[in-house]
């Protein structure tokens, strides 16, 4: 029950067809390519992925605002859209949406990222036990629109992210821990 | 006359009292229960521990026991109910034969804990009503009648367990307190396990927590507490008395559906050979394996989310931090065991 893991941290970053040439090494770290203010939602209204993400943000120093039914209206002021993914019925039913509104919400959202020139970051924070059929489909209809992706590596045991990262040339940043996350944060993010 | 469960309070033990005390038409009554108080000599925030709200998910009473006989607060102020429904300890359920009490040695000598139903004793709150319909107003099967968990904000003329549940809002009304955790167990078939829930208004110090304990090798889900299930801590506490609510869910199979023989060694060893087979099947929400769950592990789990809990209060909310000493440590209590923690 009691996941022993040895103490200190690994931190693997890799690097998928980051605009070539640029990076030679895997370890580089990436130079910031997003700016603050960030808007935090969740893509399948998990709740508490969401916050971890907003927390991440905050110890990372970043103004960050979490919300939960977000629409393309709350980009107004935003610089940067993190999408946290990840579904989950309670919270779908909490929230008095279906995972078609849900998904119509996510659209709209991204749809109007792009128009407003807002680059996406992707996040995945609920690791192995916030995988399956309907958190896939969101991860696979969205991870796409993201400029970059952050997540726990325990969620890519069977590596659906660094396909479709490859395949989008989406930099893909897996962490061990969720905490490991706010280093590569405050790098990515411009000051 | 049943002979109370022994506790015995550390030295910093800065009050007992008994939840007749904040509420009074409950003494004299099965209902009433000791209250610990651990006061620090530094102004601080207002912590209320809760064990035993289910008298069958033995590691929330046996956590709240440690803390009573090892902490010292420091800063702020910490208060245990150890056996929140006292009368559930005083019977077990119907035709499940379980054990009514389980061992644990010490260093002086052997200790009794009492293992006891899910909801209040029927004795003391008869007969149930064919639908229960909480002081919240939401309708539910007639048991759950006698579960406190089901009973907030309680109801100073009502059922027992309504009693019990207006007394501990009248204690969190009267200590002041900012933060209330209540600790339970679940069955590993259920998907709710491992698990940090949260009123939505400690979503921030429930995430803190489980980052926290994800680096130190502990993995907590995080749940949100669903709005439209009333009458539970983690939703009363918060809408009603307005503080920070968190309860915690450790994995029991003693209490669960799956399990073969109820035991004594079941509670304390945790291993169950239908949960090693449901687990290798794929029916479980916590892995299962030969060496079970023990009950060591499982209140080490429920302090180290404690400690997580508190150093993410002082973190996001560091006017109302409390600290405390002597918390035994949670990877001590699983080498040692939890006899090495007792007096
Ligand atoms: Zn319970």
């Amino acid at each position: 029950m009691d996941m022993h893991r040895p103490a200190e941290i690994i931190l693997t970053i890799l690097f998928f067809g980051l605009i070539a040439g640029s990076y030679l090494a895997a370890q580089t770290p990436p130079p910031p390519v997003f700016e603050q203010p960030l808007l935090v939602t969740s893509a399948g209204q998990s709740s508490g992925d969401a916050q971890i993400a907003l927390q991440l943000a905050k110890r990372a120093a970043l103004a960050a605002t979490l919300s939960k039914t977000g629409t393309g209206k709350d980009l107004e002021n935003q610089k940067t859209l993190v999408l946290v993914l990840g579904a989950s019925m309670k919270g779908l039913g909490s929230a008095g949406l279906d995972t078609n509104k849900e998904k119509e919400r996510i659209r709209e959202l991204v749809a109007e990222a792009k128009k407003k020139n807002i680059p996406i970051l992707a996040m995945h924070l609920g690791g192995g036990q916030r995988r399956g059929e309907l958190t896939d489909e969101i991860i696979n209809e969205f991870l796409p629109a993201a400029k970059m992706a952050i997540i726990l590596k325990s969620g890519n045991q069977d590596g659906l992210f660094t396909k479709i990262c490859k395949a989008k040339d989406i930099p893909l940043i897996e962490v061990d821990k969720s905490l490991d996350a706010v280093e590569p944060l405050k790098k990515i993010f411009k000051r | 006359m049943r002979e109370a469960d022994a506790i015995h309070p550390g030295p910093a033990l800065t009050a007992a009292r008994s939840l007749s005390d904040y509420f009074p038409s409950l003494k004299g009554t099965p209902g009433d229960t000791p209250v610990y108080v651990y006061a620090g000599a530094t102004e601080g925030g207002n912590v209320l521990i809760i064990g035993g709200t289910h008298p069958n998910e033995p590691a929330g009473f046996v956590t709240s026991v440690m803390l009573i006989e090892n902490i010292r607060a420091v800063r702020g102020k910490i208060v245990i109910v150890p056996q929140a429904n006292a009368s559930g300890f005083t019977h077990s359920d119907p035709q499940e034969g379980s054990p009514q009490r389980f061992p644990i040695a010490t260093a002086a000598g052997q200790r009794w804990f009492r293992l006891g139903s899910r909801v209040t004793n029927p004795i003391h709150q008869w007969p149930d009503p064919t639908i229960y319909v909480n002081p919240t107003g939401q309708t539910l099967a007639g048991i759950e009648a006698r579960n406190l968990n089901r009973a907030y904000p309680g109801k100073a003329g009502g059922n027992l367990t309504e009693k019990v549940a207006f007394g501990i809002m009248e204690l969190i009304k009267k200590e002041r307190i900012d933060l209330g955790i209540d600790l339970h167990e679940s069955a590993p078939e259920y998907p709710v396990i491992n698990a940090i829930v949260f009123h939505e208004n400690s979503a921030d110090l429930a995430a803190t927590a489980q980052m926290e304990l994800q680096a130190e090798g502990f993995e907590f889900r995080l749940e949100a507490s669903p709005p439209n299930l009333r009458g539970l801590s983690h939703r009363e506490w918060g809408d009603v008395a307005g503080i920070r609510a968190i309860l915690m869910e450790t994995p029991n199979a003693s209490h669960g559906r799956l399990k073969g023989k109820p035991s004594v060694e079941l509670i304390i060893d945790g291993k169950d050979k239908f949960y090693e087979k449901a687990a290798r099947l794929g029916r479980l929400f916590v892995p299962f394996g030969p060496d079970g769950i023990p009950l060591k592990n499982r209140v080490a789990r429920h302090l180290a989310g404690l400690k997580a809990v508190l150093s993410g209060l002082k973190e996001l909310d560091p006017g109302k931090a409390v600290e405390v000493e002597d918390l035994p440590p949670a990877d001590r209590v699983r080498v040692e065991g939890i006899g090495a923690f007792l007096r």
